[in-house]
């Protein structure tokens, strides 16, 4: 059983269950992404079984896209959020990831699926975004958050760059609230997550990482505070499937 | 739009048509560019196609018609880009 981990020590911050400097974050995701790209929406559907899809609805779902609503979802290289978003009546959406190897995927999909119109693809990272003050109504994030080295600087970018009133929304896996299926979720996510990740993706340690990640994440009391933190209002969130994957909302007041 | 506004797009594949959208960039994505170090103004080299804050003194490169807004692969405006034979480099 994997008991609560301590957070990093001063002046590193989490990648797994390693420490590392703030500025070797960046690099250390990328390189796990530019290494899974090509697979990852594959594996998005043999670990959650599908129900990555089911929780990405939920998500749109409370965003409620409509004309003249300009989005921007980060993190979201392959596109599986701005690609539901654009499949209903939407205003500009700007999908920003710091992988280029994901954004290729996502605009590729979207080009297959008709969709290439009003959606525009972005290589930033969310610590330092390359978007003017107050440029969007609204911004989503879906299990991103985890990999951003300083997620306080994250949400001050989001801050500063949603419109007052804008909507920020937060899709992330957290902490099993049901005590039966947290032992049967471990068990899960270290045992045969990185093998099924070594078996589909060739790549075993990527999806290790994965697992050590959500560990560490803080749950979903301590997100909604450090959201609270940024500056950002009216935190609340939901639980998804007993809690291994929380959205959490707050708004720009 | 006018017809004929633009011409041949309309015997393209999609994928002609996604590598004419890599050479040029909306104009209104222009607007909420900035440069991610200074949140200052970026301006379009459309020939070099790159993004250029004059403030950082930093080239942001667009790849494949996706803008690369990162510091780390961003070129500064001293060295010749990579494409710049060596003899063309400034005494």
């Amino acid at each position: 059983m994997i008991g609560e981990l301590p957070p990093a020590p001063t002046g590193t911050v989490p990648f797994g269950y390693r420490d590392v400097a703030p500025d070797e974050k960046p690099r250390l995701v990328r390189g796990i992404f530019d290494s899974v790209a090509a697979r990852y929406d594959l594996m998005n559907d043999l670990m959650s079984g599908g129900l990555h899809r089911l929780w990405k609805r939920e998500l749109v779902d409370w965003l409620a896209p409509r004309p003249g609503q300009r989005l921007l979802d980060l993190a979201g290289g392959t596109g599986d959020v701005a690609l539901r978003a654009a499949k209903r009546p939407h205003g500009p959406i700007v999908v920003c990831d710091l992988t280029p190897a994901m954004l290729t995927i996502g605009r590729n999909k979207a080009i297959d699926r008709g969709l290439i119109d009003g959606i525009v693809w972005i290589a930033g990272n969310a610590e330092s975004l390359p978007f003017a003050n107050a440029s969007f109504d609204a911004c989503t994030i879906a299990f991103g958050l985890r990999n951003v080295a300083r997620i306080d600087l994250a949400l001050a970018e989001i801050r500063r760059v949603l419109r007052p009133g804008g909507h920020f929304l937060c899709l992330e896996f957290s902490k099993v609230v049901v005590p039966g299926l947290r032992a049967l979720y471990d068990r899960y996510s270290f045992d045969v997550l990185p093998a099924l990740g070594g078996m589909v993706a060739g790549d075993e340690d990527s999806y290790r990482y994965l697992a050590e990640s959500i560990r560490r994440f803080p749950d979903q009391e301590r997100l909604a505070g450090i959201i609270a933190g940024s500056g950002l209002g009216q935190v609340t969130h939901r639980n998804l499937s007993g809690g291994v994957a929380a959205i959490h909302s707050a708004w720009r007041l | 739009m006018a017809p004929g506004t633009d011409p041949g797009a309309e015997g393209k594949s999609v994928e002609g048509r996604a590598k004419d959208s890599g050479r040029g960039i909306d104009p209104k994505l222009l607007e909420i560019l900035v440069c991610p170090l200074t949140k200052g103004p970026l301006r379009y080299d459309r020939e070099a196609q790159e993004l250029i804050s004059q403030q950082a003194g930093l080239a942001y490169p667009i790849r494949d018609g996706i803008p690369i807004m990162l510091v780390d692969e961003a070129r500064s405006l001293d060295q010749p880009r990579e494409i710049a034979p060596p003899g063309d480099r400034q005494p």
